[in-house]
């Protein structure tokens, strides 16, 4: 992303907020749904993300690098307080066109049914983690920011970040190994509900 | 951080497969997205209003109008209430006078709907006008999940649509319009409410002028 770009969003040019959705819409769908784990609500929160970017856009400094970190942060925000995001924005998600599971997408769905196993096991251990955990992991490991961008887009220090890094990290080998040594019922921790682990 | 270290944290979570929007749902969001933000608060809706654009639709077979239309002194029907073949009914404002006028229209096609129309500079007292407004998942049509205000109409016809089917027994759905100097109308608020809603009184305000303030349901 260049600078102009940034200078011509924060001025309010449809041109580059389109260029920006291009750019953005589909790594924010990508983290609005590792954060969600719900289709239509990460559909919801990249709609609302750039509907937010819009309405913040007199924030953007002009001279800064990527938008990447500030539209992820965005996204993360109304991932977390989607209600809040909704209801500010009730009148316009009234009018958003609601996706309809039509066969048109039938490799996707097709896909979506395979990975939906895996995605289960994979949200039980992230479940795990602390909401802080889950965004600043979910940033830098999925989105690929690096802890000072994290830091950015969360409005933490980096030293924060890092810090909630190191948590997760070591929560999820503690996992990991727990796992190892019982592979039949285990309870998942913070979520008090038992979860059978299909043995393969 | 680098990609050693990013690659071991990943391994901790191997989410494969990324999650992607097909296509055409990545199109329609951005259309929706930047249709949005052209789109000031208050648009002035000029080109719906043009009674010349209902002929072709109805000349194509689209709608059946079977509202009955109020007019005004020039002979142009101050609203129309199309009936389309799924079920879904097209709402036409030319003029934005009697809301009473096309709420009656609505409730003798069986849609049990308070309608109002409220000025610039206005909004509804009390708000919310129910404690028991559903949320948006659940105002929808239960047979196909169509929601009950359906935008962009997706039609041929100019208008505001809506799908009746969404009001199930017992619930009143609640259309508040928003009304231009010129009485055309510049936007709707919907929602569908469990119990009684309260009537619109008219008080002066400065807020966004439709439906419940921000916050309103904390």
């Amino acid at each position: 992303m260049d600078m102009s770009l940034r200078a011509r969003m924060r001025d309010g040019d449809a041109g580059a907020f389109e260029a920006l959705f291009e750019e953005m819409a589909r790594p924010v769908f990508s983290h609005a749904f590792r954060l969600t784990g719900d289709w239509s609500a990460a559909e919801d929160v990249l709609s609302l993300t750039f509907l937010e970017a819009w309405r913040l856009r007199h924030r953007i400094d002009p001279d800064g690098g990527s938008l990447r970190p500030w539209v992820l942060g965005i996204a993360t925000n109304v991932a977390r307080n989607l209600r809040r995001a909704a209801r500010r924005y009730a009148d316009a998600l009234a009018r958003m066109p609601r996706g309809h599971p039509i066969p048109d997408f039938t490799d996707d769905i097709i896909g979506r049914i395979d990975a939906a196993e895996q995605l289960a096991a994979i949200r039980q251990a992230y479940g795990s983690l602390r909401r802080q955990e889950q965004e600043v992991f979910a940033l830098c490991v999925w989105s690929g920011l690096d802890h000072a961008e994290a830091a950015q887009a969360l409005g933490v220090a980096v030293g924060t970040v890092r810090s909630r890094l190191s948590r997760a990290r070591k929560k999820l080998e503690k996992l990991a190994a727990e796992r190892q040594q019982d592979p039949g019922w285990r309870q998942v921790k913070g979520d008090h509900r038992f979860v059978r682990e299909e043995n393969r | 951080m680098n990609e050693g270290e990013r690659a071991a944290l990943a391994g901790l979570l191997p989410f494969e497969a990324e999650p992607r929007l097909p296509d055409g749902r990545h199109r329609q969001l951005k259309e929706f997205v930047m249709s949005e933000i052209r789109t000031p608060v208050e648009r002035p809706r000029k080109r719906l209003l043009r009674p010349a654009l209902l002929a072709p639709a109805l000349a194509l077979g689209v709608a059946v109008a079977v509202g009955v239309p109020a007019f005004f002194g020039s002979g142009t029907p101050a609203y129309a209430v199309s009936k389309n073949a799924d079920g879904t009914l097209t709402i036409t404002i030319n003029q934005a006078k009697d809301p009473k006028s096309l709420e009656a229209t609505l409730r003798g096609m069986g849609v049990n709907a308070v309608v109002d129309y409220i000025p610039m500079g206005k909004r509804c007292s009390p708000q919310p006008r129910s404690t028991s407004f559903l949320s948006r998942e659940e105002a929808q049509n239960p047979a196909d999940g169509r929601p009950f205000l359906i935008w962009p109409p997706d039609t041929d016809e100019p208008g505001f649509r809506i799908d009746p089917a969404a009001i199930k027994p017992g619930q009143t759905g609640v259309l508040e319009f928003s009304v231009s100097e010129d009485e055309q109308t510049a936007g709707i608020w919907a929602n569908i409410s469990n119990g009684p809603v309260a009537p619109c009184a008219l008080v002066d305000s400065d807020e966004a002028p439709l439906g419940p303030p921000p916050g309103w349901d904390d």
